[in-house]
């Protein structure tokens, strides 16, 4: 793989706005709560102009792994800090900066515990980040359970509906994916004989036999899939969704489920690429049930963010369905789904936690001709939706494209049901819209405000992204197809 | 004269110890005035191990080894019995007239200790055991309000002499078998016969003495008893320096075996296995925060073991690493204990509601090291599970490795408890700020720093580690 190493550690310093932003928020007084979002928002702010140029400074002509900065750390166990962006990274590095950004945002309002809030929301996206741009498994491992931990305290404190059983069992199922991980990735850097954890080292072709990559392989990906949503271990998903605050809603569906499907990819189909080809048709199917699966779970539901959490698990099936394929187009679908995916859903959760402050209800029948008391607000759910539907010309359109026209080259039959339950998931998103927008006004919240400007600020850069993606796909794509096609060329 | 250097650790204890002998005698002595002499003694102990660190020798014939095996521990040790003299400004878990007293054993313990990690004659191995195990069984009698004391006491007792007893058997057995007590002529003799069952079964009985003191299972029901009655100080005590003791004795007795017997191999796994399971399963129900410590300790027996079975140097340095995580993380859900409990009373977990707001460093603390023994990165407890699962791995004892990570978050569920406790939980009704000294401050976050630091840079320790471990083979 073509290494460039890094002039400026941009990567580090991405992580290194995210921990300084921690420490400055810890040395900051409890009541001086202004200052704290201030800070998030700079910080977070920083982590987004950097995620944006790297974004647009990768040489695309080059390709593979690019901003490399690598770093002995452990020598005696082959551990080395070592950070690079490739086609698969940028893209998620992108999609943190903008919801951790418009996350901070959104939460502006917070009043209760807002220290330990945010000082909580920087440490799981420093573990986000971590995680997307390491390159050594010790430390995405690390990142990993960096990135879960703080999501017990930010759900169990600040969360509403069974906040603590939706915590604990978040947390746990979470962790039990990890005792699949770490035994798995210990065995792969024992089994190579390298003494290293170095991914790029150990990706070396004929390192694992067709029979360790097969064992590897699947409890990583049970492992990984667990965080991803893989159906039937999502139930933690929508109930976790659920009982999140807004912000981490927002960075939990957005962001972190991402990290489950990326760990797949960046391990699991990395190290053992024989076991992916054995397994794909599992994925396959597993994603299949999932799709249908978070669509007609999703057409009963009566909560408002359980909607959107079973949602995202029929969205995540998706993604699980292109990595299936094992083809190039599968894959850059794949990748731009979780993108687009992210963005889409942390729209989603930001205008549903905006109407939950007001209205304090979630039951869609308890809502109805929102649209008529906050038009605005309203607005962007209905963005959202649509793009949840794979609406033409919203970022999501050109992602679930790709993977159903890979996934019929490959599985017919499971293609042709995904795409039927992607109509029925239209009725049922329409459904949601038709009932909380439309209809009589309900009397009840006719006194309520619409989003002012400030408030909309995250939406509306929420809803640029998609909107930019929808018209100009191909940024995406190409820089995807950077690491896709050597990636999948290179299969034995 | 210069050999006599080498000692100096352990004369220096001695010292230590005969000191508050004579203070026990002494009239008129405030408590104050006596913590603070322990204070300085103690922290002067660490100074003297820290500066013999490096020295190696023989004493008494042969039977007594000073290596970097055996320093590493002394340095542990001390550094166990200075945290916990540290705790006891607040010591009324104890009559104050007994205070002497406690500081005598608690020296004299920690001295024997000390002996316990240099001996390589089974006879001094012997001596120095029941020396530490005496003084414990005294430690645990002195708790005010008799009852509870004497009965966790008498079980000690009972459970710790039965154990000495299978010891001593071994020791026979083992004698008889192949004619030798010093360690070194066994490790030269004892490969070659490993495969005959008397030598087995002469090293199982005599593993049973070190595995009650580790509370490894089936010698561990002392320990939810013992923890629950002991005064906080002493339960800090055997919870640390007692365990980092016994881990070090361990490993130069199974490291006798050199890796060759299989058998030997199937019990260490079995026990490893059924300790963990059984003090995770067990300690998911505890309402009394101090037992449900022991029956996590139980538990993190048997981690240690997985590192200690694995018989490679990787295991041995794991096995050290997390002995020293172990102390660390220990310690510091005890200082709270002992500093929540002001009054030397138990403390159940529901009585943490509002830590965070009555003492925020001491929940954050409470947290990093729950989350440490939780083998959670980037804690120093992950880095120890890390070493440990690798050199399990390295054998091929991959299911070994997952249960041991199903283990992992079955404990999760109740150390998550605890942290719901002190972050989660309104206590009933509004309870003042804890007051506490600028000192114990400093102390949480040197902790604090120690656990995360311990996670994110620990190489020097473990370089450390495996330069004791490749002189244990």
């Amino acid at each position: 793989m073509h290494m460039a190493y890094a002039d400026f550690p941009y990567l580090s310093s991405i992580l290194f706005s995210c921990v300084g932003g921690l420490l400055i928020i810890l040395f900051i007084p409890e009541d001086k709560k202004d200052i704290i979002k201030w800070v998030s928002a700079v910080c977070s702010g920083i982590t987004l102009l950097i995620s944006v140029y790297l974004f647009f400074a990768y040489d695309k002509t080059q390709g593979g792994l690019q901003f490399v900065e690598k770093v002995q750390w452990i020598p005696s166990l082959g551990i080395t800090y070592f950070n690079g962006a490739d086609g698969f990274g940028l893209p998620m590095l992108l999609l943190t900066g903008i919801v951790f950004f418009t996350g901070v945002l959104t939460m502006w309002e917070l009043q209760i515990r807002v220290k330990e809030f945010f000082a909580l929301i920087f440490l799981l996206v420093t573990g986000v980040f971590g995680l997307f741009m390491s390159m050594d498994l010790f430390f995405i491992f690390i990142w990993y359970d960096v990135s879960l931990f703080p999501m017990y305290l930010l759900i169990a404190v600040w969360g509403s509906t069974r906040k603590e059983y939706a915590a604990m069992k978040l947390t746990l199922y979470l962790l039990a994916g990890s005792a699949l991980i770490l035994p798995a990735i210990i065995y792969l850097v024992v089994k190579s004989g390298f003494n290293t954890f170095d991914l790029v080292a150990l990706m070396h072709p004929g390192t694992f036999s067709p029979f360790e990559q097969k064992f590897a392989f699947l409890l990583l990906y049970i492992g990984f899939g667990i965080l991803a949503g893989v159906w039937p271990f999502h139930t933690w998903s929508p109930v976790g969704h659920v009982a999140a605050p807004t912000a981490v809603s927002m960075i939990h569906a957005g962001v972190l489920m991402k990290i489950g499907a990326f760990g797949v990819l960046r391990v699991a189909i990395f190290l053992c690429p024989e076991g992916w080809q054995y397994w794909a048709h599992l994925m396959a199917l597993l994603a299949v049930v999932g799709i249908v699966y978070g669509v007609f779970v999703g057409l009963s539901q009566t909560d408002l963010k359980f909607v959107i959490g079973y949602s995202s698990v029929s969205h995540m099936g998706i993604v699980g369905l292109g990595l299936a394929t094992v083809t190039v187009e599968g894959l850059n679908g794949a990748v731009f789904q979780m993108f687009a995916h992210g963005v889409m859903t942390a729209l989603f959760f930001s205008s549903v936690g905006y109407i939950y402050d007001r209205t304090h209800t979630k039951t869609i029948a308890e809502l109805g001709g929102l649209s008529r008391i906050m038009p605005v607000a309203t607005g962007y759910f209905i963005v959202a939706a649509l793009t949840g539907i794979g609406v033409p010309c919203l970022a999501s359109f050109w992602a679930e494209l790709t993977v159903f026209i890979s996934s019929f080259k490959v599985y017919p039959v499971y293609g042709t049901l995904a795409v039927c339950a992607l109509v029925v998931s239209a009725l049922f998103i329409l459904r949601v819209v038709q009932q909380t927008c439309y209809g009589p006004k309900n009397e009840r919240f006719a006194h309520l405000e619409d989003v002012s400007f400030k408030l909309g600020i995250p939406r509306m850069i929420l809803v640029s992204i998609i909107v930019f993606f929808g018209l100009f796909p191909n940024v995406m794509m190409d820089m995807i197809q950077t690491a896709s096609i050597p990636f999948v060329n290179g299969l034995p | 004269m210069m050999s006599w250097i080498i000692f100096s650790p352990e004369f220096y204890f001695l010292m230590a110890g005969t000191a508050f002998l004579g203070l026990s005698m002494a009239r008129r002595v405030r408590p104050e005035q006596v913590y603070f002499i322990a204070l300085i003694l103690a922290s002067v102990g660490v100074g003297v191990c820290l500066a013999c660190v490096r020295l190696t020798g023989d004493l008494f014939l042969g039977t007594y080894r000073v290596d970097l095996f055996s320093q590493v521990f002394k340095v542990m040790l001390s550094m166990g019995l200075f945290l916990v003299v540290c705790l006891c400004t607040e010591l009324d878990g104890i009559e104050e007239r007994l205070h002497p007293e406690f500081y005598f054993l608690l020296n004299i313990c920690t001295l024997s200790m000390m002996m316990l990690v240099s001996s390589v004659h089974l006879l001094t191995i012997f001596v120095a055991l029941e020396l530490s195990s005496y003084s414990l069984y005294t430690l645990v009698f002195l708790r005010k309000g008799r009852d509870r004391g004497i009965d966790a006491g008498i079980k000690y007792f009972l459970i710790g002499a039965s154990a000495s007893a299978m010891m001593l058997f071994g020791f026979a057995l083992l004698y008889g078998s192949i004619q030798t007590a010093y360690l070194v002529e066994i490790l030269k003799i004892l490969p070659g016969v490993i495969h005959q069952p008397v030598t087995i079964i002469a090293l199982i009985l005599l593993l049973s003495g070190f595995f009650f003191k580790l509370a490894v299972f089936p010698f561990h029901f002392w320990a939810p008893d013992v923890y629950e009655s002991a005064a906080n100080q002493v339960t800090t005590y055997i919870a640390t320096a007692s365990k980092v003791a016994a881990i070090a004795i361990l490993m130069r007795i199974v490291a006798l075996g050199g890796g060759g017997s299989t058998y030997l191999v199937h019990v260490l796994v079995t026990l490893s296995i059924v300790s963990m399971t059984i003090g995770n399963l067990a300690a998911v129900v505890q309402k009394d925060l101090k037992r449900l410590l022991a029956y996590s300790s139980i538990a993190h027996a048997g981690y240690v073991l997985i590192g200690i079975l694995s018989m490679n140097p990787d295991g041995y340095a794991g096995a050290i690493f997390y002995a020293l995580s172990l102390l660390m993380m220990k310690f510091t859900c005890f200082l709270v204990v002992v500093k929540v409990a002001d009054d030397g009373r138990n403390l159940d977990i529901e009585h943490l509601a509002g830590l965070h707001r009555r003492s925020p460093i001491l929940a954050m603390a409470l947290m990093l090291s729950l989350f440490g023994l939780a083998g959670i990165p980037p804690t120093i407890g992950f880095t120890g599970k890390l070493l440990i699962f690798t050199a399990a791995m390295q054998k091929g004892y991959f299911t070994l490795v997952l249960i041991a990570m199903i283990n992992v978050v079955i404990s999760l569920y109740y150390y998550l408890l605890v942290v719901k406790a002190a972050y989660l939980l309104i206590p009933g009704k509004e309870l003042p700020d804890l007051k506490i000294s600028p000192s114990i401050k400093v102390l949480a976050g040197l902790l604090i720093l120690g656990m995360v630091g311990g996670g994110i840079f620990p190489n020097y320790i473990i370089e450390l580690s495996k330069a004791a471990a490749i002189v244990l083979l």
